[in-house]
């Protein structure tokens, strides 16, 4: 059963955290990192580990914009739009891949293949304006590589893709 | 002995304890500093920064319910810097809050009959908040005198009230977010049914996902409705009107003792129940049933007149015709053709009067309360400790090194007694629960013991074999206070700890662990009411707990001892009182029967109760004479020869003990309803006609004589009972000896199938759903009934087979599950929730009354 499966993946993210202290923070980023998301499982499966209830976890996983509650699209994209980025154009590629996926800002694609996300700081400002796909990076990308981009994670659909 | 701490606030010096913080000493002195987020008892959270100080040297404007007093410290709470701080921080505060009860200019014109014009937005009006005029955030804006001559503008969140869960409605709208209610759920409750959602800006109160409170863990006390400054969390029911008169009484729904202020309104409704934070009872605490089960006292069904029957009909008539009517023909039935019935929520005056009255005005012993109220449960601590009551402090227990409770639904029976006990356990504590159902305690519990039905002092018995085959017995203890240690271990020969696990069917290494903690924690209690335990196995139940706690030396000491929680409020005072049939008499379900043979012949009930179900009431009907005090028709008054009706708890004046002994004042809120008086003023009416001239009086009189005839009440005199409450002293006796338990019964294996009920405040998302409908959440459950595997595989039944348990007519259809512990008893366990909104949403006059226990049953299972 897929759920079964979901709940194992959850449950080895949860037990498999490296660091002597586990706390509801870290049991959640051990399983954003798992599954890209926290599904309603986890936030069970935390709490009843955790000895709090699940409105306590909540409490914790909803503070942080970092966790998402509804599964990623199959492909990540990710815009910088950092000071060095934004002064080498990053607004104009920003508008380039909004366009492209039919976004008015970060989100997922309406068929679930790209999920889009700002980034303040890719790490690579010599090379900017800077956008990944899938955690490559695309350095001095221009209008038309960002194009060819997107236009390639759509092409593969929900094929492939950033999932671990 | 700690020395006061000494700082000055605002010129003054003043006094603080050590520890404390600044607000702290100020409150204590009179010295007022507005704050919103605070609440005595809970720890500091300084969310709404309205109680910022000066101090001088100090940098900044630190908030005042975070700051510790100091020596030398001196505070200036008054300064123009703090005003105007706080001016702007109630600005933001009104930013996010409708504030038109603020700023209408018709403020101080508008009389209650006037129909709001429309001066201000919708829902800025003051007469859309429920807390209008008892808003604290109103008052502390007033105070603080913030300038609102330009109406402030601010943001509506434009989120719908929650109306859907039972008793509550939630607008957050109005919320301030100064987290009170999150903290008292957690802090003082323990439940952590809602919590704080989001960040910064968006940050509300909520629950996980926005889950309904049915499945959110909630036991729908009320503690956040108390503790909300504003008008975001109120009571639906009267949730518009308002209070003139507010009286401190005693719940009458279970024998903890809550002091309640029940607040009145004009119309001489009693509108609201609140915890009473200064008693030491419940410091403010309420449960499902004192908050929100006390509207039957407003009931428009409440009797009003005396009914006599006349020709086959009940027809109206005067208390003098009806008091003659009874007065006329009780003294046929004397001896012991005549049985009285009192009321489980009876004060201790009525009581003392009923018992007195049977005995010397009826010649019988034959009186009783009208609930099974297990007298088993104290009646070997009478035998062996010296008083038959709770040898400690209920509050205590939250103090507790280990705490066990044996087969009781405390949070549902005795709501506010498990409070100490999750705190108890908060702090490290272990906790023990031994029962088959899964209540809401098992859940916290450290050591979950799941006896089969029945076996209950096998289990004790167990643990005493451990805990003396170990030596972890309180030597000292036993050799000064107590002894019979070697017929203690004698007795336990039989009780190995694998036949012991074979009888109970508790794993061995479970009731070692079980009794390790038990006797290596320092302080334990024992908490029980033996809900399924037979009633001729209660007592050696009991005695097998007396010998645990003399044995590892609980007993006597602050944090331990042995609380029996009994059924109805006025179990311990009418024990006490003598409102008991004792040896030569029958109790309440022993005069049914004695009515339904034809022994009986006579019989008075004062009061409507559990008891009377329809079988019991056609047996009442085989008596010649049958007198009903109630307050709502029912099938048991339809069957009254004479029917008086009766006051209801908020109108009546008395005085009542709580299981731990608290004896408590019960004041009248309100007059009383229709022609309807107290059962004490029947009796002494009654017993007057009767020919005793000087019995009963006012309940001021009754307790003078109580106090002389019971001599553990000497010290319940009026100033006592005035300032709170007193508690009857018990004391260790000289020797408690352990005594020998019976051999131990092994299990029988040709039992049938035993039903084990039980009822929790929350179970996984994946197995309830709660649904819309007319507004109302519902909760729709895949009812799953979970067998042995054994049983399972002898049935032929595989997991998720529909299964169908029947006894009596009844029938449970659900999936089963064979994950059970126990052969030959198959559980199933349901959400609170659901009986809430069963209570919520009851037709019955007093649904509280009727509240459905969780009972074993024998039961046949089969593939459905």
């Amino acid at each position: 059963m897929a759920d079964d499966a979901l709940r194992a993946r959850i449950v080895r993210a949860v037990t498999e955290q490296p660091q002597p202290t586990v706390t509801v923070l870290s049991s959640l980023l051990a399983i954003e990192d798992e599954l890209g998301w926290i599904p309603q499982e986890a936030i069970e499966e935390v709490a009843s580990r955790q000895s709090v209830t699940q409105n306590d976890v909540w409490a914790v996983a909803s503070f942080y914009p970092n966790f998402r509650f509804s599964p990623p699209g199959t492909h990540m994209v990710e815009v910088c739009w950092g000071p060095t980025c934004h002064l080498m154009g990053a607004q104009r590629l920003l508008e380039r891949v909004h366009d492209a996926l039919g976004l008015d800002g970060e989100g997922d694609t309406a068929d679930g293949a790209v999920t889009l996300r700002y980034n303040t700081c890719l790490g690579a400002c010599g090379q900017a304006p800077v956008v990944s796909a899938d955690h490559h990076l695309l350095g001095r990308a221009s209008a038309e590589a960002v194009d060819a981009l997107v236009a390639g994670l759509r092409a593969a659909g929900r094929n492939g893709g950033h999932q671990r | 002995m700690t020395e006061p701490i000494k700082l000055t606030i605002d010129g003054v010096e003043v006094e603080a304890k050590p520890g404390q913080t600044v607000l702290q000493a100020a409150i204590d002195n009179n010295v007022y500093i507005p704050y919103l987020c605070y609440w005595p008892g809970m720890k500091p959270y300084g969310a709404c920064r309205m109680c910022c100080v000066e101090v001088e040297g100090g940098r900044g404007t630190p908030a005042s319910c975070t700051l510790p007093v100091a020596n030398g410290m001196v505070v200036n709470t008054l300064g123009t810097e703090i005003r105007g701080l706080r001016e702007s921080v109630l600005e933001l505060l009104l930013s996010e809050h409708p504030h038109g009860c603020l700023t209408c200019h018709r403020i101080e014109l508008c009389g209650p009959q006037d129909i709001c014009l429309r001066h201000v937005r919708v829902m800025d009006r003051c007469v859309v908040c429920p807390k209008n005029e008892r808003c604290e955030l109103k008052d502390t804006v007033r105070y603080v005198n913030v300038n609102m001559e330009s109406p402030l503008a601010y943001n509506y969140r434009n989120l719908q009230v929650e109306t859907g869960d039972p008793f509550y409605d939630r607008d957050y709208n109005l919320c301030i977010v100064c987290a009170r209610c999150v903290r008292v759920c957690e802090e003082m409750r323990g439940d952590d049914a809602i919590a704080m959602i989001e960040r910064s800006g968006t940050v509300l109160v909520g629950t996980s996902q926005g889950i309904s409170l049915l499945e959110s863990g909630c036991e729908f006390c009320g503690a956040c409705i108390d503790v909300c400054p504003v008008g975001a969390l109120v009571e639906r029911d009267h949730k518009w009107d308002k209070a003139v008169t507010t009286v401190k009484t005693t719940c009458t729904h279970c024998s903890v003792g809550c002091q309640v202020n029940l607040e009145v309104d004009r119309r001489g409704r009693v509108i609201r129940s609140i915890g009473d934070w200064e008693s030491p009872v419940n410091t403010g605490q309420l449960c499902y049933m004192g908050k929100f089960g006390n509207e039957f006292v407003n009931s428009r069904n409440r009797l009003k007149t005396p009914m006599l029957r006349q020709h086959g009909e009940l027809v109206e008539a005067t208390w003098e015709q009806a008091l003659e009517a009874i007065a006329s023909r009780l003294p046929d039935y004397k001896d012991g053709a005549f049985s009285l019935f009192l009321t489980p929520r009876a004060t201790n005056q009525q009581a003392y009067l009923a018992g007195k009255f049977a005995r010397q005005v009826m010649g019988s012993n034959n009186v009783d309360l009208s609930v099974d109220h297990r007298l088993e449960l104290v009646e070997p601590l009478g035998r062996r400790l010296g008083a038959a009551a709770a040898t400690g402090t209920v509050a205590e227990l939250e103090s507790a090194g280990c705490v066990l409770v044996v087969n009781a639904n405390v949070t549902e029976e005795h709501n506010v007694a498990a409070i100490p006990i999750k705190k108890a356990h908060k702090a490290g504590g272990k906790l023990i629960v031994i029962d088959t159902r899964e209540v809401e305690l098992s859940r916290y519990a450290d050591l979950w013991l799941r006896p089969y039905p029945g076996s209950e002092s096998a289990l004790v018995g167990g643990m005493l074999r451990v805990i003396l085959d170990e030596g972890l017995q309180d030597d000292t203890f036993i050799t000064e206070c107590s002894g019979g240690i070697d017929a203690l271990r004698e007795s336990l020969a039989g009780y190995g700890i694998d036949a012991v696990a074979d009888a109970t069917g508790v794993g061995a290494d479970k009731i070692a662990s079980a009794a390790r903690a038990f006797a290596q924690a320092g302080s334990a209690g024992i908490v029980y009411a033996l809900d399924n335990v037979a009633q001729d196995e209660r007592a050696p139940v009991t005695d097998a707990l007396v010998n645990l706690a003399l044995a590892t030396g609980n007993v006597g000491k602050p944090s331990s001892g042995l609380f029996p929680l009994r059924p109805g409020a006025a179990s311990q005072g009418a024990l006490d009182m003598g409102c008991s049939a004792g040896d030569d008499g029958l109790s309440a379900a022993q005069s049914l029967e004695a009515i339904a043979q034809g022994g009986v012949k006579a019989a008075m009930v004062l009061g409507d109760s559990a008891l009377f179900t329809s079988e019991a009431v056609h047996a009442l009907t085989h008596t010649d004479f049958f007198v009903v005090q109630a307050m709502f028709p029912s099938e048991l008054t339809e069957a009254a020869d004479v029917l008086l009706p009766m006051t209801s708890f908020a109108e009546e004046d008395g005085v009542v003990t709580s299981l731990d002994r608290w004896a408590l004042r019960r004041r009248a809120a309100i007059d009383p309803v229709g022609e309807s008086r107290p059962a004490d003023s029947v009796l002494t009416q009654l017993a007057r006609r009767l020919g005793a001239a000087d019995f009963g009086g006012h309940p001021s009189e009754v307790l003078q004589g109580i106090r002389e005839a019971v001599p553990a009440y000497a010290a319940a005199t009026d100033d006592a009972l005035d300032a709170g409450g007193v508690q009857i002293a018990w004391s260790m006796p000289e020797r408690a000896e352990l005594t020998p338990l019976p051999p131990m019964q092994a299990r029988n294996g040709d039992a049938p199938f035993l039903f084990a009920p039980g009822r929790v405040l929350s179970l996984p998302v994946g197995e309830v759903e709660v649904v819309r409908s007319n507004g109302k959440n519902a909760i729709r459950r895949e009812d799953a009934l979970e067998l042995h595997p054994d049983d399972a595989s002898a049935m032929g039944v595989a997991p998720g087979d529909v299964i169908e348990v029947a006894a009596n007519g009844h029938r449970i259809r659900g999936l089963a599950r064979t994950t059970g512990p126990l052969r030959g008893v198959v559980s199933a366990t349901v959400l609170f929730g659901e009986l809430a909104i069963a209570l919520d949403q009851s037709a019955d006059d007093d649904p509280m009354l009727r509240v459905p226990g969780l009972h074993v049953m024998p039961v046949q299972v089969a593939k459905a």
